[in-house]
């Protein structure tokens, strides 16, 4: 319930709810006891570095930047995982790189600002950023906490073996020409449409 | 004077308003893709439909076709309406590539904003999509025909709007096309505009290809400073490098568009070459060290040789800052009054124009739109300020008539007369309008002094060729409504303006509007005469250098090689300078030779005020720090993964400050109001034309019209004058603009250049000149006769050149 | 006479340095035993890295104390800064001098009391010093200069004026049963039965004011970390905060015996020593503070206040009478 605080202006708030005396015992009593018992349970914990878990695939630790199943870098450099990014860890520069795609020329992030939210990977267009259960990547030196695109680049696919973006994207690249990508008609020009 | 309901809130709007502006005026932003409101509504992309409850129309239409009625009652958020805009955008995007990723509109996109507000957030169509190849449009414009959406935005702008025909669209269906017949450079000076109104990525930004994102630029409302006529522009920026420039909506300058020098001129801000340094001797000094060695120089030069030896040198480019106080330094400190162009020719005539402009004749460059006819006297708008051009053009469009005056074979995206007149007959030809003006009849309209001047007037007058042609036209004037008079400050003598000036008086007396428009030479070349500037010719000062008057020589971002014609004299007279100091943001001639030289912001470091060529103060707001681009500290890779305290070349000031400096030792910058208001005795505020005198009954003096041309009537005279690219100072270190730039040429009259033995095309090498430069000889017969056109180019020999003109001339 | 008197004075010397290097050693304990109890009521595992079961964390613990950086607030009253723990950590000290450990011991035919100051007054020494306890929070909140810290001050100043009350008050009806204010009385006076049969109700209220008193979860509103940082230690860093911590602890521990010693009998039981009979209630004691601990919730101010005034004072008032009117009966 929400109430506009205007129409609260000269009265006062009303009177937290009184709990009887028996309610309130039973309450005390309750907490007691459970807190008791948990006295005779196995503690939870696990000890890090002698049992070390096994995490599902898609626990979010180090980021990587995947290859499309062609070999070729996926990240385009479109910016969105640095804009969606909610601590602005990643940086880089895009490109025009060769057969006209566009590519990252630079790509840092910064782990030591990571909070691995995941946020980026939901934004990637093309699969390319993919954060990994690998967690263990602490560092003493500040610094090596920067990672940049040599050391994100992988040679797999990740999570997402299949999808290749230059295969969709319409843009013509090198050895893939307009009216060739998937589900295309034959390009229109200028000069078929003259008489 | 309709009111109608938009969304339950009434307004009242203009008869003849289309809905969708009226619900811009409540702050409704209805969408739209192919209305624009320069070029007006076509109905071709149907999502701006709202639904019409009341009144004289009724269900759902076209918000952008529909004029607004007395008593209509409309509802944006309609559900029919906004079914069918859902609808649309869906068929919008049927075919639309998926491509957003690499697509430099993305993040700006209207084609985005719309698909995610209609709520089309899934592809159902699961044919095959139409594609098109695309086309090499020039180094300004990048084509992806794919991305179209057929709102033909950009073939009506092209077109109707720019007059230009070398971009339009064929094909109908899915087969539609917006291209050129041939790939190859766009024509048009204004094709950068086409980034801006593509609604999606069709055209983009090429220079600034993949660069960065919309919301990753630092962006500030600047002004452009590459002509006069300082149209408003948003700077963007990334990583410490100014970008791109875009048009910023100003309704007295621009408009919604900008030319493409102004567009592209930013790259010399982050050029490699740029000075980022202090120099002593030519060698790296901090700027400390420099700044003292220079006040100590030069207290040392006033001590020995009094106020006097001391001469300052402003620019027409830097900000008012900048020359307000370079004018209080004289003003202080006692030394020279400074000199703000080395070109006194232009000074002359500049002085004699803006002294012609009053609070009632001064019109603003989009008043010129409106315009029923419009006299253009020794003014190439293409050239010296390309947006007057497309001024011209929406004049035109109107029905306006164009006339242009000139030696020079204008050339405007519209038709108009143009008669050509050399450049030493240009005062006569304005005294044959007047003539044809006030004859037959009007010239008992004059009291008797007025008479008396007239019949001087006539006298004088010499005969010229286009005499009748010229008589008629001034007749034809007094009968236009709303007659504009544009004249230019670079070809024509100090006697044209004044003259121009009695014209447009004349012809007041019968119309029902009329203005004059003088474009000048320099970005703030008006605040250099406001602030005194122009009575400051360079000549005395030079003289007063060889005779060893002047000790010690302080220039601020100004070349004068590519300002001074005699470019050997000039070099000597500073070598025997005791002291020359430069402060520059550019790299030139004159850096070279500075004995101190101090590295300068550039207006995006900087910001500053302007006053553009009708006197309007206008204000360039600072986009970033400074510094050397990250893209330059990494080479190109990452970053440096460096800690330090300053920024990498980011040493350089505003030059106001070293001025400041010299004079009181401010640190923050001046406030130039109230130095303008000192200046011009009136106030003035941002984004106002300062105020002008009131206007004076006086003719002006004409006795040196009848004295004819210097010279040989039948001689041959050279005219050096602004081409489109390659002659403003800083946007000729822009390379994707020196791509654009044709080669250096000379356009003569057949006839002149039969007596000269040149046919077109022959290549003239100047003898002498160094670096050695080669002149393509370009026919036509539209130049006056006689006349020897070539560009104003930085960096060419021009002494070479002249002397090899004049040596042409002798023979 | 002269040998007398440097004999009492040795025997004094020993038994200040036992007491207060147990209570150190009590304290830097105490809190592994919090850190590990709490753990465990909360199905965790609590320090376990240093050394076995964690048993050299305290150690650690101090060590990074004493290595810290000793700041000082800009702008805060620096006397008055660095006096603060000090004055929480020797008054809780202090409040141990009167408590008996256990009954006299006779060596060499001298009787030696196994208390550092049995003072007649002792009951009223303990109110003296844990009044004067309260200055030391409300004056290192004042002289931090920070807001959090001035909050925690004022906070801490009024509960525990507040609660002395209380406290005072529920132990009218052991001094009534007792017939004197000596502790070694009072430990004597329970020689058949522990006051905490003859006053269950004292009891309650007692110890629920002694953990006002030592502003122990729930009723630790002058740090309240979530409200207030660290309330009115926030600034404190290093050795000074440290003071404050041993000073809690030193408390806590004082709390225990105090509660052994009205209610369960002081040094009493069967069996074992008596001074281990004292340590195991005290540990007693501290185990169920602990234990309400890792239960209840943080009380809400106005609650705290109504809690003190409208409670428990009437109750305790309540308690003198019947216990005045129970003794003229009986
Ligand atoms: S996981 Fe989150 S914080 Fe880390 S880089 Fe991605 S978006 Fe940024
Ligand atoms: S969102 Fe994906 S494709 Fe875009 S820049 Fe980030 S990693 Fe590259
Ligand atoms: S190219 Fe752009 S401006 Fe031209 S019709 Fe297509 S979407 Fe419109
Ligand atoms: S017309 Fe002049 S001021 Fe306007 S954009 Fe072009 S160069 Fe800049
Ligand atoms: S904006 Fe109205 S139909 Fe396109």
């Amino acid at each position: 319930m929400t109430q506009d605080p205007s129409q609260l202006k000269g009265k006062s708030l009303p009177p937290p709810r009184e709990t009887s005396g028996a309610e309130a015992l039973k309450a005390l009593v309750t907490g007691f006891a459970t807190t008791l018992k948990h006295l005779g349970r196995r503690p939870i914990t696990e000890q890090y570095p002698e049992e070390k878990r096994e995490l599902p695939a898609r626990s979010r630790a180090r980021i990587i930047l995947t290859r499309d199943p062609d070999g070729a870098e996926r990240c385009v450099a479109c910016y969105l995982c640095s804009a969606v990014c909610p601590v602005s860890c990643i940086s880089m520069q895009s490109i025009e790189g060769q057969g006209g795609r566009r590519m990252a020329a630079w790509f840092r992030i910064n782990f030591g600002r990571c909070i691995y939210c995941g946020l980026c990977e939901e934004a990637c267009p093309t699969s390319a950023i993919q954060l990994t259960p690998d967690y263990e990547h602490c560092q003493r030196a500040i610094l090596k906490s920067v990672y940049e695109k040599e050391d994100l680049l992988v040679d797999h696919c990740g999570k997402d073996p299949d999808y290749n973006f230059y295969r969709h994207a319409g843009v013509a690249t090198e050895g893939l020409d307009k009216g060739r990508h998937e589900k295309e008609a034959p390009p229109v020009n200028v000069r078929s449409n003259m008489p | 004077m309709p009111t109608l309901t938009i969304d339950n809130r009434p307004v009242t709007v203009p008869d003849g308003t289309k809905v969708i502006t009226a619900a811009e005026q409540l702050g409704i932003m209805i969408p739209r893709f192919c209305y624009h409101p320069a070029l007006g509504s076509v109905g071709a992309c149907r999502v701006c439909a709202v639904g019409f409850k009341e009144g004289p129309i009724k269900g759902v239409e076209m918000s952008c076709m529909v004029d607004a009625q007395e008593g209509m009652v409309v509802a944006t958020d309609d559900p029919d309406a906004v079914d069918l805009r859902k609808h649309v955008i869906e068929l919008l995007m049927l075919h639309h590539p998926h491509d957003c990723p690499v697509c430099d509109e993305g993040g700006h996109c209207l084609l985005q904003d719309m698909t995610i507000s209609g709520g089309h957030g899934r592809r159902r169509y699961a044919g095959a999509k139409r594609t098109h190849l695309d086309q090499d449009l020039g180094p300004l414009v990048q084509h992806e025909m794919n991305r179209c959406i057929q709102c033909y935005r950009c073939s009506r702008f092209y077109q109707q709007f720019c007059g230009y025909r070398d971009l339009g669209v064929t094909g109908i269906g899915t087969r539609v096309y917006f291209g050129r017949s041939e790939p190859g450079t766009l024509e048009s000076p204004f094709s950068g505009n086409l980034t801006d109104i593509c609604p999606t990525g069709v055209y983009t930004d090429k220079p600034s290809r993949f660069y960065g994102r919309r919301w990753d630029y630092e962006r500030a409302p600047s002004v452009c400073i590459h002509c006069s006529l300082g149209c408003s522009l948003t700077v963007s920026a990334r990583y410490r490098k100014a970008v791109r420039h875009e048009a910023r909506f100003n309704a007295q300058v621009n408009g919604h568009f900008i030319c493409d020098r102004g567009r592209y001129a930013y790259a010399y801000a982050s050029q490699p070459e740029r000075p980022r340094d202090a120099l002593i001797a030519g060698r790296p000094a901090t700027l400390a060290q420099a700044a003292t060695q220079m006040s100590e120089r030069l207290a040392a030069i006033e001590k020995g040789t009094g106020p006097d030896g001391i001469a300052l040198m402003g620019s027409a480019r830097s900000s008012l800052e900048t020359q307000a106080l370079l004018a209080r330094l004289h003003s202080e400190k006692g030394w020279r009054t400074p000199c703000f162009s080395a070109d006194d020719a232009a000074t002359r005539v500049v002085s004699s124009a803006l002294n012609t402009l009053n609070a009632t004749n001064t019109i603003a460059l989009t008043e010129i739109e409106g315009a029923d006819t419009v006299l253009l006297v020794g003014a190439d708008p293409i050239g010296e300020a390309p947006m007057l051009a497309l001024a011209l053009r929406q004049a035109q469009r109107d029905g306006s008539r164009i006339i242009t005056v000139d030696p020079r074979p204008v050339t405007l995206p519209c038709a108009h007369d143009h008669i050509a007149v050399s450049g030493d007959d240009l005062a006569t030809a304005v005294a044959h309008l007047i003539i044809g003006a006030l004859e037959p009849s009007r010239e008992i309209a004059l009291d008797a002094d007025q008479q008396d001047r007239f019949k001087t007037l006539k006298q004088e007058t010499r005969d010229i060729p286009a005499a009748a042609e010229l008589r008629a036209i001034g007749h034809a004037l007094t009968t236009a409504w709303r007659p504009a008079f544009v004249c230019g400050t670079t070809v024509p003598d100090p006697d044209v303006p004044p003259l121009m000036g009695l014209l447009q008086a004349l012809v007041q007396t019968s119309c029902m509007w009329s203005g004059l428009f003088f474009p000048l030479p320099g970005a703030n070349t008006f605040g250099a005469h406001c602030l005194g500037g122009s009575d400051a010719l360079f000549e005395p000062l030079l003289a007063a250098v060889e005779a060893g008057q002047v000790k010690a020589l302080v220039v601020v971002e100004n070349d004068l090689f590519s300002e001074y014609p005699d470019q050997q004299r000039l070099a000597a007279a500073l070598e025997s300078l005791e002291l020359l100091v430069v402060m520059d943001c550019v790299p030139s001639a004159i850096t070279a030779r500075a004995d101190i030289f101090l590295p300068t912001q550039t207006i995006y470091e900087a910001g500053g005020h302007y006053l553009n060529n009708e006197g309007r103060l206008q204000v360039a707001t600072p986009v970033i720090a400074g510094g050397l681009s990250i893209m330059d500290t990494g080479g190109g890779n990452h970053p440096p993964r460096e800690f330090r305290e300053d920024i990498p070349g980011g040493t350089p000031r505003p030059a106001w400050q070293y001025v400041a400096g010299l004079a009181t030792g401010e640190t923050d910058p001046p406030d130039v109001k109230p130095l303008l208001d000192e200046a011009l005795t009136a106030g003035v505020a941002d984004g106002e034309r300062v105020s002008l005198p009131s206007a004076s009954r006086e003719w002006p003096s004409i006795e040196r019209i009848g004295a004819g041309p210097e010279g040989d009537a039948g001689g041959l005279t050279l005219i050096e004058s602004a081409a489109t690219f390659g002659s403003e100072p800083l946007a000729a270190f822009s390379t994707v603009l020196a791509e654009l730039t044709p080669l250096f040429g000379v356009t003569v009259h057949s006839e002149t250049a039969q007596r000269l033995g040149w046919r077109a095309g022959d290549r003239i090498v100047i003898p002498d000149s160094a670096p050695a430069l080669e002149v393509v000889v370009t026919l036509d017969d539209r130049a006056a006769p006689g006349v020897l056109l070539v560009p104003r180019r930085i960096g060419i020999d021009r002494t070479a050149l002249r002397r090899y003109m004049a040596h042409l001339l002798a023979e | 006479m002269v040998l007398d008197w440097l004999l009492g004075m040795i025997v004094l010397l020993v038994k200040l340095g036992l007491i207060l290097g147990a209570l150190l050693f009590g304290a830097a304990y105490l809190v592994w035993a919090e850190r590990k109890f709490l753990a465990r009521l909360q199905i965790r595992l609590g320090p376990n890295r240093a050394g076995k079961f964690g048993l050299l964390q305290p150690i650690a613990d101090a060590m990074k104390m004493l290595t810290k950086e000793d700041l000082v607030p800009d702008g805060a009253d620096t006397f008055v800064f660095k006096l603060a723990p000090v004055v929480v950590a020797v008054t809780a000290m202090l409040m141990f001098a009167v408590v008996p450990v256990a009954p006299d011991l006779v060596l060499f035919g001298r009787s030696i009391p196994m208390v550092i100051a049995d003072l007649n007054v002792g009951l009223l020494f303990i109110f003296a010093l844990s009044s004067l306890g309260v200055y030391g929070v409300a004056l290192g909140g004042w002289a931090s200069n920070s807001k959090f810290a001035l909050l925690g001050g004022i906070r801490g100043a009024a509960q525990m004026i507040s609660y002395e009350l209380a406290l005072g008050l529920s132990l009218v009806p052991v001094v009534m049963l007792a017939g004197s204010m000596s502790l070694t009385e009072i430990v004597a006076a329970q020689e058949r039965v522990p006051f905490i049969i003859l006053q269950p109700i004292s009891f309650a209220i007692f110890v629920i004011s002694a953990m006002a008193e030592s502003k122990r979860i729930p009723f630790d509103l002058p740090e309240a970390e979530n409200e207030l940082g660290a309330g009115f230690h926030t600034e404190y860093s290093g050795m000074r905060f440290g003071l404050f911590f041993i000073g809690e602890y030193v408390h806590i521990q004082v709390l225990g015996a105090l509660t052994a010693v009205f209610f369960l009998g002081g040094w009493r039981g069967p069996l074992l020593p008596p001074v281990i009979w004292l340590v195991l209630k005290i540990i007693f004691v501290a185990l169920i503070m602990i234990w309400i601990r890792g239960t209840l919730p943080r009380l809400r101010y106005d609650q705290l206040m109504a809690l003190g005034w409208k409670v428990l004072i009437p109750a305790a008032l309540v308690n003198i009478v019947l216990t005045g009117v129970l003794i003229l009966l009986v």
